[in-house]
């Protein structure tokens, strides 16, 4: 069975069909792109499957769950951790602390004994630390941890965004363009990221315009054009497709 | 342990100080305690939150007339001052939930007027609250020993406000303050990490009710006689002077920057006329000086007191 698996996923505004009927599926340790042009309903899908906007009809599921109708913060506990087109890292925060928040939760205890600093849950905290600076390792950004998440080069921030995205134990892992603005070596270490990640048997789903990067990194490619999926298949398919050609490639 | 040493002599200070004071300057202290602690509450939502929420006089005047009402029952000032607190707290949940739905402008003036219907109830509500005319509290006693000196009560507020503040820094350093400021700098983020925002804004809410009725608990014992006008609109623009002046989500900010504007205006009496004047054109001069408040400035100077979550 997939990790994740939408069927017939329709997403309308006011009337306007943004999304139709599109089905497709994602397993552990695979990396799937969704490309399209501007407008095909990337984004949209990105926020309907992550619960920021309802979906009118279809199924969501998630390791065999259903996570339709679930608030963002439900479906995240579950493992599915997603990252912001616009930038999610949290700007004042050091690099660090982005880290820690997005492990917190997986060290929770109780108030009281955060209220009172109790053994408990300094130990808590002295884990959530040791691990948040062992990510920083994996991600090679360990000389940025004290830095102001806002002084960084966009890049930069979209690694710490991924990092944090990371931190708790995450089975499936959305990407919304997160190669934007970041510089050829930056890229070249977000696509040893990604190869890391699904040898560790992470899924990742990811939104992208950069067609070099999406060729060489994606398992599987599916084609937005107007809310509608109009192909779907491995790199070297979606290449030589006729109809993506049309809508997408044919343009370049 | 640079931090360690600061704060041990910091605690001696603190501790030697009625050595050198009179009665009148010791009462000065006390008050600057009272309002700092009310300030670090104001922080919690205002600065750590990022919501313009007002209700932060009412969580003082709930706590100082919880306590003055508790007491008149009969209760003494030990068994009064944790309700006093929770009194907040509770005006914190109910402050709290309609701030889910509100943002901004529309916060600011929905808890505004919280603060406003809070005072007709002291007003209206005589049977308890003695109307205008105002409510007597009674000076606390250890065992048989009553702490009416000025010297007595400050070591009472200290302990108080020092135990008080310290859950603040502990909540501050965990799950819950890195979830405030992460709901303050993207709730979206915040909410795909797995945190409920509602939740978190909520705990802020109670958090900040809490502190700042323990402070208006404080402040009831302090002065000794509560009436409905000590928690109108003079009272919230000095608490928001006071968070403004000591720099956003910075906890020792709070307490400098009350430090400043209750110490400032006692000085001031010297120069009858002239008070306001120099008051208004120092709160000018800090603001126009010290961007980022007296917290800005710490940061730099004493970077050994270095805040979690405080960015200058």
């Amino acid at each position: 069975m997939a990790l994740l698996e939408l069927d017939r996923v329709s997403v309308s505004f006011a009337g306007l069909n943004a999304l139709t009927d599109v089905s497709f599926g994602l397993e552990a340790g695979q990396i799937r792109a969704v490309i399209g042009p501007n407008g095909a309903g990337k984004s949209t899908l990105f926020n309907a499957v992550t619960g920021y906007i309802p979906v009118r009809a279809g199924a969501v599921r998630f390791a065999g769950q259903n996570v339709l109708g679930m608030p963002p913060h439900r479906i995240s506990a579950l493992g599915m951790r997603r990252t912001f087109q616009n930038g999610g890292a949290f700007s004042s925060m050091t690099v660090l602390e982005n880290v820690l928040a997005g492990l917190s939760l997986q060290t929770a205890s109780s108030v009281t004994g955060l209220l009172f600093g109790l053994p408990g849950a300094r130990a808590a905290e002295r884990r959530a630390l040791d691990r948040a600076h062992e990510l920083l390792g994996l991600m090679d950004i360990t000389d940025l941890a004290d830095r102001k998440t806002a002084d960084l080069s966009s890049g930069q921030q979209r690694i710490v965004e991924i990092t944090r995205a990371l931190a708790a134990k995450a089975d499936l892992l959305l990407l919304d363009e997160p190669a934007v603005g970041l510089t050829a070596s930056e890229r070249d270490h977000l696509v040893r990221v990604l190869r890391g990640l699904a040898a560790d048997g992470i899924a990742v789903l990811l939104v992208e315009h950069t067609i070099d990067l999406v060729m060489s990194v994606s398992d599987r490619i599916a084609v937005l054009n107007y809310g509608q999926l109009i192909a779907d298949g491995k790199p070297e398919d979606i290449r030589s497709h006729p109809a993506v050609l049309e809508a997408y490639l044919g343009k370049h | 342990m640079p931090k360690r040493l600061a704060v041990l002599v910091l605690a001696i200070a603190l501790a030697a100080l009625p050595l050198a004071t009179n009665d009148y300057v010791q009462y000065v202290l006390n008050l600057i305690l009272v309002y700092g602690l009310a300030a670090v509450g104001f922080n919690l939502v205002l600065g750590y939150l990022g919501q313009l929420a007002f209700a932060n006089t009412a969580f003082f005047g709930i706590g100082a007339y919880a306590l003055g009402i508790l007491m008149e029952a009969g209760l003494s000032f030990w068994a009064a001052l944790l309700p006093a607190g929770l009194a907040g707290a509770l005006a914190g949940l109910v402050v709290g939930l309609p701030a889910l739905r509100l943002k901004g402008y529309y916060l600011a003036i929905v808890t505004l007027a919280f603060g406003e219907l809070m005072r007709w109830g002291y007003i209206h509500m005589d049977a308890y609250t003695h109307g205008s005319s105002g409510l007597g509290v009674a000076a606390p006693s250890l065992g048989s020993l009553p702490l009416d000196s000025q010297a007595q009560r400050y070591y009472l507020i200290l302990a108080v406000a020092a135990l008080v503040v310290w859950g603040v820094f502990n909540l501050l350093r965990s799950r819950i303050g890195r979830a405030w400021v992460a709901i303050r700098e993207n709730e979206s983020a915040a909410a795909s990490l797995g945190y409920w925002p509602a939740r978190y804004k909520v705990a802020a809410f109670v958090a900040s009710g809490f502190v700042t009725g323990i402070a208006g608990a404080l402040f009831a014992m302090l002065i000794g006689r509560i009436a409905p006008d000590s928690f109108g609109l003079n009272q919230l623009l000095l608490q928001f002077a006071v968070v403004m002046i000591g720099g956003m989500s910075s906890i020792w900010g709070s307490i400098l920057g009350a430090a400043l504007l209750t110490a400032t205006p006692e000085l001031l009496r010297n120069f009858p006329g002239a008070e306001e004047i120099i008051f208004s054109l120092m709160l000018m001069a800090v603001l126009r000086f010290m961007p980022r408040g007296l917290a800005g400035v710490l940061a730099v100077r004493l970077p050994m007191l270095r805040e979690r979550l405080y960015r200058s």
